[in-house]
């Protein structure tokens, strides 16, 4: 009798909770279905320019890296440069992680011919953020398995998270509300991923201790050495550049010495403008210490070319017609 | 291990499945393997700590119910001294050592006593206070000694509550280590609904609004005064759900298994005075030091200025218990202060209100009550959330200036802090103030609850905070 009450119990709990997975199921189903058709319908934004990176661009050259690509760097000066067509990929605040998960899915798909990668102080340092903002690149998990290691470094459980239809896109309901309006089209216009800084910099130069992290992530140093040997394996020119700072350096930057030196094992470019006096000292071409402004920019970025001219290692002839714009 | 991980979610479906499958007089075994996975499962070692302390505590208990006299009182203090003394050397070493170096600094000297480099061990002051509270009801009288040492293990291990509480009393929970509780589809069902509304403030709430603290408190100089205010309100909102949170997981988990673990939190936000606050919020601490500390002092029954000062030491005590550092100590002190000023000035408020007559008009009346109680003790938090009392002074300056824009938060942010405070505050306000009307949480119909619950936890999949990290009073 005791028995029976108990499998009967056990019977009830059971079926309600059968019918409780029954219609979160079915509620995420739905929803993970209508945030999924307008993420990739988004017209501006950063998810919208991740996309087109991933799925659409044909770029002859590609910018990647943070904040510090996206603003320092302006396609249409390389375009007219090198004759070739360009877009810049960076994004505020984005790590080593996410341009290399991009990389391997453009390259899956397209094979650029110069691949930039603008490089940061710190950026080997320990810091979980870092790990936490591969959740942008979920949405590509189920349709570009060349990701799926990268984004597994989140933590261990990503793959099962990714049973719901809504955790891709988790905390995106108002972005990509956003990117399907006309607001977020005038808020995040780009020049084919560039985004120009008008401001200028009203601040005095500061000091600044390099040497204080002194801790590197072997994860995030190991993704970048991956990075490079992709660029070789796929024979994409990769020039890596460290935009100058208007500080006044103290120490060395433990990141950007080991960037250096496994940039030289790689036989690799790395162009290092962190300690740049020349730029440092001239606060009008900069928005803030770490951001060159547009004046800035064009200044720096005529350095760079120099500098991949004068390395000589493009490897095709300059085509002189006018390259196939990007968005 | 964090409640609101995937580690937790396979740990508490395995335990849980385990814990009715087995028979009764093998549970206590399981409960506390799984309480030393589940603390082992932060840093290792320091369940060693706890070792010690259980090991101290249960022979302490026994000595004292053998003994009589000032032998008894003997092995309580030696019970006690052991307990806070863990505390000051994991906890308060080095604060004090910091302290005493700057006081000779002023004399001219240098401190020998060299620093510890030693990590706070989780929870460290819950388990020890419960530990106590223990000790000190076998030596009153109102709890008989617990000889089985697995179950007395337990009662400071039980996974639930063993790293921020609630802290529990002996009278309440180790009876129930002792009681079958058979599985009981509805009581599972009240724990999991208690969880679900537990994740949804910690991870939907408190984390979101984390993100616009942290901006704002991790960087005080570059922000102006509006920025810092609205990062200080919602940390008032951030730490009730971040500690409600965690104290709904724990409970509800323990209620899904048969355990009544007390109440922690009674909707602080609507408290009509700062007295009442501290009826609501964390119940288990602020009754410890009622019953353990004001009340043996003399509580209010002695001369007013040794009550006022009663209640400023128990104030000041709870603002060290939890941290080292003096900005915890100002903030238990101005909630002291709120205390002795309310009841100081009583009289005077009491005719104040009947001679503008606001007492006329009582929905009127108590809003202004409850928002100027959450004014008070969002202020008082500036100092809890602050690194040090010079950055506590910067925003409360910089607060003062009422000047900026809050346009450097962002408008998603601010629009998911928004609709999150707003949820909590919609279903607390029904909660509070018309409780069993428009309920869906309990509703008769079985799908209406359903839809509800679930929408819950797709509202945490689509805009809960998923990398938010650790639960505030873990550092105490």
């Amino acid at each position: 009798m005791k028995k029976d009450l108990a499998n009967k119990t056990y019977k009830i709990f059971l079926l309600k909770l059968a019918a409780f997975f029954i219609v979160i199921s079915l509620l995420d189903f739905g929803i993970g279905y209508v945030l999924k058709k307008h993420y990739f319908k988004q017209q501006a934004g950063y998810d919208y320019q991740a996309t087109y990176a991933i799925d659409t661009t044909k770029a002859d050259i590609l910018i990647m890296g943070s904040s510090r690509a996206a603003n320092l760097f302006n396609p249409d000066i390389f375009e007219r440069s090198f004759s070739l067509s360009c877009f810049n990929t960076g994004r505020y605040g984005y790590p080593i992680f996410y341009h290399y998960a991009l990389l391997k899915a453009v390259v899956k798909r397209h094979k650029p011919k110069i691949v930039i990668l603008s490089f940061d102080a710190g950026n080997f340092s320990i810091n979980q953020e870092a790990y936490d903002r591969l959740s942008s690149l979920l949405p590509y998990y189920s349709s570009h398995p060349e990701i799926r290691p990268v984004v597994d470094l989140k933590g261990p459980y990503e793959k099962l998270k990714m049973v719901s239809s809504i955790y891709p896109y988790n905390s995106l309901l108002l972005p990509i509300i956003s990117g399907n309006t006309n607001y977020s089209k005038k808020k995040y216009a780009t020049i084919k991923g560039y985004i120009p800084l008008k401001e200028n910099i009203t601040l005095p130069l500061m000091k600044f201790d390099y040497s204080i992290e002194k801790k590197l992530d072997t994860v995030k140093i190991n993704i970048y050495k991956a990075f490079i040997k992709e660029c070789i394996d796929s024979k994409i020119k990769l020039f890596i550049v460290c935009p100058p700072y208007m500080v006044d350096p103290v120490g060395v930057d433990h990141s950007i010495n080991e960037a250096k030196k496994i940039a030289a094992e790689y036989a690799t470019n790395f162009f290092d403008y962190s300690r740049d006096a020349f730029y440092a000292n001239k606060p009008e071409l900069f928005a803030d210490y770490r951001h060159l402004n547009e004046n800035g920019v064009g200044l720096f970025s005529k350095n760079v070319i120099e500098k991949i001219n004068s390395a000589g290692q493009i490897p095709y002839p300059i085509i002189k017609e006018i390259p196939k714009t990007e968005k | 291990m964090l409640f609101n991980s995937f580690h937790f979610l396979f740990f508490f479906i395995i335990v849980t499945s385990l814990y009715f499958l087995l028979s009764f007089s093998k549970r206590w075994i399981l409960l506390l393997a799984a309480s030393c996975y589940f603390y082992m499962a932060f840093v290792p070692i320091y369940i060693l700590i706890l070792g010690f302390t259980i090991v101290v505590d249960y022979f302490a208990g026994i000595f004292i119910e053998n003994s009589q006299g000032k032998r008894r009182k003997f092995f309580l203090v030696c019970s006690l001294i052991a307990n806070i003394g863990i505390l000051c050397v994991f906890k308060y070493y080095n604060f004090i050592n910091t302290n005493f170096s700057f006081l000779l600094h002023g004399f001219g000297l240098s401190n020998p006593i060299p620093y510890l480099s030693i990590f706070l061990p989780i929870g460290l002051s819950f388990h020890t206070f419960q530990a106590m509270s223990y000790t000190i009801e076998v030596y009153r009288g109102n709890q008989k000694t617990e000889r089985h040492f697995g179950i007395y293990a337990l009662y400071v291990m039980f996974y639930p509550q063993l790293v921020a509480g609630p802290i529990e009393r002996p009278q309440n929970l180790l009876h129930q280590f002792k009681k079958k509780h058979l599985f009981d589809s509805d009581r599972v069902f009240e724990g999991l609904k208690i969880m679900i509304w537990g994740l949804f403030k910690k991870l939907v709430v408190a984390d979101r609004l984390g993100i616009v603290v942290n901006m704002a408190y991790g960087n005080i100089d570059h922000q102006n005064g509006l920025t810092l205010l609205l990062a200080t309100v919602f940390f008032s909102f951030q730490i009730y759900c971040d500690f409600s949170g965690y104290s709904d997981i724990a409970i509800g988990a323990a209620r899904v298994m048969g355990f009544n673990l007390m109440t922690n939190f009674r909707r602080p936000i609507f408290a009509k005075t700062t007295g009442e606050f501290w009826k609501r919020w964390h119940i288990s601490l602020s009754t410890w030091f009622k019953d353990y500390l004001y009340f043996p002092m003399g509580g209010s029954k002695v001369s007013v200025p040794r009550w006022y000062f009663n209640l400023m030491i128990v104030f000041l005590i709870s603002g060290l218990w939890h941290g080292s550092n003096w900005t915890y100590i100002i903030w238990g002190g101005i909630n002291g202060f709120y205390l002795v000023f309310a009841i100081v000035t009583k009289k005077y408020r009491d005719k104040f209100n009947a001679i503008t007559g606001i007492i006329k008009f009582p929905r009127l009346f108590l809003f202004s009550e409850i928002a100027i109680t959450f004014i008070l003790i969002t202020f008082s938090r500036i100092f809890f959330r602050s690194k040090s009392v010079e950055d506590a002074v910067t925003v409360i300056k910089k607060i003062g200036t009422f000047r900026g824009s809050i346009s450097n938060i962002g408008i998603n942010a601010l629009a998911y802090s928004f609709f999150a405070i707003g949820f909590l505050l919609l279903v607390e306000f029904k909660r509070e103030f018309y409780t069993g009307k428009f309920t869906l949480s309990n509703h008769q119909n079985f799908w209406v609850r359903n839809v509800y619950f679930s929408f819950l936890i797709i509202l945490i999949i689509t805009v809960g905070v998923f990398d938010g990290g650790q639960f505030i009073y873990f550092q105490f």
